[in-house]
Order: C-alpha cells, then sequence, then structure tokens
C-alpha cells in the first residue's frame, strides 16, 4: 500500500451495502477504486466534505455524488496524506490535538469563567435591573414574601399602634434622606425570635421583632432600617436575583448541555445574601441617612458590635442579612467606626 | 413531582438529561444492518474496528448463516480526548456568549457517533450548526416566556402555556426529524415519520397533563386541595406520559426505507416507575436524615433549612442520593424496557445494562466531578456513554444490508431540535 493509498469502506448511500474499495489521496483528487481495480469515484479534494479527526474512530468522508467513505486514520498516516495534499485542519482541531495548547486554553477557560462571574454577571445584573419594569420587580418581591410567610415568617407580635408609629418615623426620615426611593415596610416574626432584616425586590423591607428588642433602642433600628433602604435604592436584591439567574445559565454552559440551564433558571430564595460591595454600599447608605436627620449613628455602630458578638459566641449559623457571614465583617465595623468620628 | 410547589413546575426530567451519554442513546436503535447477503462474495468477516478487519483476509462467508446473529456495539472513546475536545468547546462558548454552542453540539454528537461502531462500522452526525443555533434562539425566547411568564402577570403566564401546547408537538416532531435525520449508518440516514395530525394526537394530552399543576396554581389563589388532586393526578400520569412519548418516538423512527416497531411496554412502565418512586422515597429519606445530622453537629443556633447558600448545600445532600441512587435504577430498567419493545423488522434490540454497575458509574462520576470541581465531567460523559453504548446488543435472523436508501436529501430546519434541548423534552431514559 502506498502512502497515499488507504483501506476503506463505500457506502453508495442507495443501499446499506458496505463495499471494500482503496482510497487513493491522488494530487488534489480523492479516487475510489474497488478491489478489481476499476474506478468507482474520482472527485476534487475541495468538494468532498471531511468529518474532523478523532484518535479512535474513522474518518467520514462524504461525496458529492452521496456516497460515503469510512476511512481509518491509521495512526495519523490518512491525516499526513491530507495534509501534502493541502487540506487545511481548522485552528480548533490543532488546538485540541496538542496537550499544552489545551492546559493553556483551561487556563483562559478558567481565567474568563471567574472574569463573568466577579464582573461580567455583576455589571449585567445591574444593566438589566435599571431597565427592568418596575411591575416585574414588585411582583418578584411579592411572591417571594407570600413564600416567606408560608414558610418561615409569622405576624409581628407588637401592637398596631407601635408599628404604625415606627413606620411613619421611619417614612419621614426616608423623606428628608432618599426621597423617591419607593419602599414598603412589613412588620414580621420568626418562632425562634431571629434577629434579622432584609429587602426584597421591588422595595419591600421586611424587620423580623427579633431585630427591633435586640437592638432596644429607636435609632438604632432606624439605623438598621436605613441600611436595608440603603439596599432597595440601589436596587440589590433584584441584580442579586438576577445574578443567581446568570450563575444557574454559566454553570448551564459549562456542565449541562443547554438543557441544564433549564433546570437551573427556577429562582431559589439563595438571594438574600449580599456581596461585600453591596453591604459596604447599604452601610455608607445607612450612615448618610442617619446623618441627614441628625441621628446619632452610635446606637448603629453598637447593634453591629453586638451581633458580632453574639454570633461569636453560637457559631455563625444564623447571621442576619445586614450582618452577612463575610469576613469582611470587621472591616465593615471598621467602616461604620471611621464614620463616627467625622 | 415538581409543580406542587408554584407555577410553573419545572419538569424533572430536565434534570435527569446531563451530558452527550444521554443524548447518544435516546435516539432510536442505532442501526440494524448485520452481514448481507449481497456482500457476501467480498465481505470482511465482521469484527468490532476496521483496523482488525483489514488485517485477516478475505474469506468468504457461508451462505446459509445461523438463523440468529448478534452484533455488539463497541465504543472508542476515550476520556483524555473528549476532555480535550470538551475544554476548547467551553472556551470557544465562552468568548463567543454562547454562541459557539451550537458548533461544539455538533462536534460533541459527531465526537459519540463516529466512536460508536456496530458490526465495525461507525455512526455519522450531520446536523447543521446555524440551523441548530436559529433553533435554540428560539428555543431561548420560549423558555425565557416560560420561566418569567407568570412572574409578569397570570395572563402572561397562561398565553404562554397555551403558545407551549400549540407549538409543543410540532416542536418535538420537528426535534425528532431533525436528529434522525442527521444520523447516518453505512451511508444510510435514518429518519422519522412526521405527520402533524398524529404529532398532536399524541402530545397534547401529555402537555395538557403536564401544566396542569401550574395553570391550577394559577387559576386558585391558594395551594388547595384542587392543586392537590392535579398535582398527583399529573404524577400518577408520568409513567403513561413517558411511555407515550417513549412509543412515538420509536415507533416512527425509520432507517433507510425500513420502519422501526415499538411493540408497547406501558406495564412495564408502571412496574419501572413505582419501584423508583419507592426508591426516590428510601434516598430523600437519607439525604434528609444526613442533612439532620449535619445541622445538628453544626450546633443548636444553626436553623434547618436556614437560608440561602446553605439552604443549597441541604437541598444538594438531599437531592444527590435522588440521583445517585433511584436515577440508575430508572434509567437501567426503562432502557431495558425500551429496547426489548424496539424492532427493526426482523432486528431485535436488547440491552444488558445492570442497575447496579451503572449505580457504580454515576456514583463514581458525580463524586470525582465534585472533588475535581467539574473537571472530571467529561471522563465522567464517556463512562456513561460507554457503558450504555456497549451493553446494547442488536441480534437478527436475516442480513439487512440491502437495504435501499429512503433518500433524505431535503434540508430540515433545526428549530425543533433547539427547542427539544431546551426543554428538556428529549427524555433521556
Ligand atoms: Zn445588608
Amino acid at each position: 500500500m502506498r502512502a497515499n493509498e488507504f483501506r476503506a469502506w463505500f457506502f453508495s448511500g442507495r443501499d446499506g451495502e458496505a463495499a471494500a474499495v482503496v482510497m487513493r489521496v491522488d494530487g488534489e483528487r480523492v479516487v475510489v477504486e474497488a478491489t478489481d481495480g476499476t474506478v468507482r469515484e474520482s472527485e476534487p479534494l475541495t468538494t468532498v466534505m471531511m468529518s474532523e479527526p478523532f484518535d479512535h474512530a474513522p474518518r467520514l468522508i462524504t461525496l458529492r455524488s452521496g456516497g460515503t467513505l469510512e476511512v481509518e486514520e491509521e495512526g495519523g498516516r490518512l491525516a499526513r496524506a491530507l495534509a501534502r495534499a493541502g487540506v487545511a485542519v481548522s485552528p480548533v482541531v490543532q488546538l485540541r490535538r496538542w496537550w499544552p495548547a489545551v492546559l493553556v486554553a483551561l487556563a483562559g477557560l478558567i481565567a474568563l469563567v471567574s472574569l463573568a462571574y466577579l464582573k461580567g454577571l455583576p455589571l449585567a445584573a445591574h444593566w438589566v435591573a435599571d431597565r427592568l419594569p418596575a411591575g416585574i420587580e414588585g411582583r418578584l418581591g411579592d411572591q417571594m414574601l407570600v413564600a416567606l410567610d408560608r414558610h418561615y415568617l409569622g405576624p409581628s407580635q407588637f401592637d398596631a399602634e407601635w408599628r404604625e408609629r415606627l413606620a411613619r418615623r421611619f417614612a419621614d426620615a426616608a423623606t428628608k434622606a432618599a426621597p423617591g426611593v419607593p419602599y414598603r415596610l412589613e412588620f414580621r416574626a420568626t418562632s425562634e425570635e431571629s434577629i434579622n432584616a432584609f429587602a426584597l425586590p421591588g422595595g419591600v423591607v421586611i424587620v423580623l421583632d427579633g431585630l427591633v428588642r435586640f437592638a432596644g433602642d429607636e435609632a438604632a433600628v432606624l439605623g438598621v432600617l436605613g441600611h436595608e433602604l440603603g439596599h432597595v435604592a440601589y436596587r440589590h436584591s433584584t441584580r442579586q436575583v438576577l445574578q443567581s439567574v446568570g450563575v444557574g445559565m454559566l454553570a448551564g454552559m459549562l456542565w449541562g448541555d443547554f438543557s441544564g440551564t433549564a433546570a437551573s433558571v427556577p429562582l431559589v430564595l439563595g438571594v438574600l445574601k449580599y456581596s461585600r460591595g453591596f453591604e459596604r454600599e447599604a452601610d455608607d447608605f445607612a450612615i448618610a441617612f442617619l446623618r441627614a436627620n441628625e441621628i446619632s449613628i452610635e446606637p448603629f455602630y453598637d447593634v453591629l458590635v453586638r451581633l458580632v458578638e453574639r454570633e461569636e459566641r453560637r457559631g455563625i449559623a444564623t447571621l442576619p442579612d445586614f450582618i452577612s457571614t463575610h469576613p469582611s465583617l470587621a472591616e465593615r465595623i471598621e467602616h461604620v467606626f471611621k464614620a463616627l468620628d467625622e | 413531582m415538581g409543580g406542587l410547589g408554584g407555577p410553573p413546575p419545572s419538569p424533572p426530567n430536565a434534570r435527569k438529561r446531563r451530558g452527550g451519554a444521554v443524548a447518544l442513546l435516546d435516539g432510536p436503535p442505532r442501526g440494524a444492518a448485520s452481514r448481507s447477503v449481497h456482500e457476501e462474495r467480498l465481505e470482511i468477516p465482521p469484527s468490532s474496528t476496521y483496523a482488525s478487519a483489514v488485517a485477516v483476509p478475505l474469506v468468504p462467508l457461508d451462505a446459509d448463516a445461523p438463523s440468529m446473529t448478534t452484533a455488539p456495539l463497541v465504543f472508542t472513546g476515550r476520556g483524555g480526548e473528549y476532555f480535550r475536545i470538551w475544554v476548547v468547546n467551553l472556551l470557544l462558548t465562552v468568548i463567543t456568549a454562547g454562541l459557539y454552542s451550537a458548533w461544539t453540539k455538533v462536534r460533541k454528537a459527531k465526537y459519540f457517533a463516529q466512536n460508536t461502531r456496530l458490526d465495525g462500522h461507525v455512526f455519522g452526525y450531520h446536523g447543521n450548526p446555524k440551523a441548530i443555533l436559529r433553533g435554540r434562539i428560539i428555543a431561548l425566547v420560549l423558555l425565557g416566556a416560560y420561566t418569567w411568564g407568570f412572574q409578569f402577570s397570570r395572563v402572561a403566564g397562561l398565553v404562554t402555556l397555551m403558545v407551549l401546547c400549540a407549538a409543543g408537538p410540532w416542536l418535538f416532531m420537528r426535534s425528532q426529524q431533525f436528529k434522525l435525520g442527521n444520523t447516518s449508518f453505512r451511508g444510510l440516514r435514518f429518519g422519522f415519520d412526521a405527520r402533524v395530525g398524529e404529532a398532536y394526537r399524541i402530545m397534547l394530552p401529555i402537555l395538557v397533563l403536564w401544566f396542569a399543576p401550574a395553570v391550577v396554581t394559577a387559576l386558585t389563589a391558594d395551594e388547595g386541595w384542587q392543586l392537590g388532586l392535579v398535582g398527583l393526578l399529573t404524577t400518577l400520569a408520568i409513567p403513561w406520559m413517558h411511555h407515550r412519548l417513549k412509543a412515538y418516538q420509536h415507533g416512527r423512527a425509520v432507517y433507510g426505507d425500513r420502519s422501526f416497531a415499538f411493540l408497547g411496554a406501558r406495564r412495564k412502565f408502571y412496574g419501572v416507575y413505582l419501584k423508583g418512586a419507592g426508591l426516590v422515597v428510601l434516598a430523600v429519606l437519607l439525604g434528609t436524615t444526613v442533612a439532620f445530622v449535619i445541622a445538628w453537629f453544626r450546633g443548636p443556633a444553626s436553623q434547618f433549612p436556614g437560608t440561602g447558600f446553605e439552604a443549597a448545600i441541604y437541598g444538594g445532600i438531599i437531592v444527590l442520593p435522588v440521583y445517585v441512587f433511584a436515577w440508575p435504577f430508572l434509567a437501567a430498567r426503562l432502557q431495558q424496557a425500551v429496547w426489548t419493545s424496539t424492532r427493526l423488522g426482523d432486528v431485535r434490540f436488547r440491552t444488558e445494562i445492570k442497575a447496579r454497575a451503572l449505580f457504580k458509574i454515576v456514583f463514581k462520576s458525580v463524586m470525582l466531578t465534585l472533588l475535581t470541581c467539574g473537571l472530571y465531567w467529561p471522563f465522567a460523559a464517556v463512562a456513561l456513554a460507554r457503558y450504555r453504548i456497549e451493553c446494547v446488543r442488536v441480534d437478527s435472523e436475516l442480513p439487512l444490508t440491502a437495504i435501499a436508501a429512503d433518500l433524505h436529501g431535503r434540508p430540515v430546519a433545526a428549530l425543533g431540535e433547539g427547542a427539544a434541548d431546551t426543554f428538556g423534552l428529549d427524555l433521556g431514559l
């Protein structure tokens, strides 16, 4: 067998017969010869459709006549013959044939995915959140509140009159510090007396009885509510929801087979935990909020410190929203502490 | 099923479909032909690879072949090789923000098809990436509407479901047509005998049942007894729906000018699903116990299930046993039921797939994939494909080589193909 000749199977496409043939790469043509030496097909290399090379699979070469050749690679002999005849190898094939190049591609992939995760997704989520109709955001928040009410939250134990007074006080302060930020204050409680407050998409701010009791001081409660209003003003929770959708799509792209995205799109309640940057922004907002109303920052700072102390004693499992588990906690407290001096 | 929580229910099957292995096997029976009468003057004895076939001299075969011949399928793909393809595919997909995924899909399908040998010859895949891309864009729009429709308004959600019911059967039919029409063996294309009326007759009841819980949730304010009733009905109908779909897929498949037939295995489906449901309950109990023990060890301060990230972890601990224990059982038993009911003329199929062996592969794959942050994924896909493919046996009494090609020259738009992919309609069992 000469260097440009290969044993092959030929399928006419008219029936399923497998004919043993010899395929010859003859100059710029593919010539198919039957075992008795008669030429069955002859076609320019430029018009045949050739499948990519795989290590252990034969090449499928489709001719214009509708016939197909099944040719083994023979350890690269076929690829070499084709290269001599001037058949170009796609860059993708060249890349994936060489392990070092694949490892570089892997490093590039990891870098790109990290970049997309850390920078791209937040940016895209911000962009979309700013353009999302308010109705959708509102409905999203309402649905999450319904889900929370069903599974975690109960009605507040404080009497209506007291709640009314705090709500009015907060409304006045909000008008003064951040007019035009639409929000809705909701009072709730949990059976374990959780100390928490959080913001949902569309401006729903939930404050739990446990937090009010723990804070003890109206100024401190207003500081915490100011922090949550900050999340509302910056649309943090909507952005968080959008980011989690994006993470699902990214993961689907990597490990799913496209249908993976369908599986990961349904929203989970895993959106109540914000990034470090979001918390910092909300803290800054709270400080500005308190200052605009000439309320001391100290009680707010106090609550932060006492909560950290308490959580350090009890383990980190029940950390409320506005004290997240990020290692930057000390940094955040320090940040608020600096504001105390100014 | 997923529909009990709130609208819209996410198809549980969407979660099960992973990787190329499944995509490769949920098609029609692959190929059929064993040795042919016509060829016997020159034919090389069947062997697993051409390389070994060409090494032996041409030996004429006995014209009166034994009444039953069995041809195994051989898979020649390797984890390391597929890993390289996977990395490069992913890099290009991420760089192009997903546009390249249509090309990666084709390359992957070609890799798995051309590494599958039946009687020494390989399968081919010929899908057009551009057609797949077009299909995927439209499918993405539908998926977005499906996911966010009820978020927008009740009317928008219901309209979306109606559109899906109206378009679903057609899309599914086209997806089968595209997938099979672009798969070849021995130079002949597979195909799907698509008839619009039949597609709607088969699929509409399935879609209506499937979306019923979402519709009830949307129409009744609270999750009352109506939802419970409809949810139960849909859950009980899952084996029926799955069987109906499989019977349609296999019963209308074509190879060359021969049609496949599906004999029906409804009772087997119910039996397998009943046992599978028992395993799912056991797996959930196991996972919940483990999650509770972990929560207990973490101290009294930790709440179960907690919120956010923690809830996701606990959810994973509960779902993992279902995937590792219950899925292999369902997959293996259903594959047995489907293959033994499938015929291509005189050609019969069976699979020697075993739940226990499949469980070992899935368990190893899940653990190593988690440990390697996902890098084991392509190795897992190849291992799973190898096992599932090499378990299949093709038995025939009459050699079938001289099948005249039923011409499939007309191009098929890939719309349906992409859509079935996105919605996970392509039940991979
Ligand atoms: Zn916060």
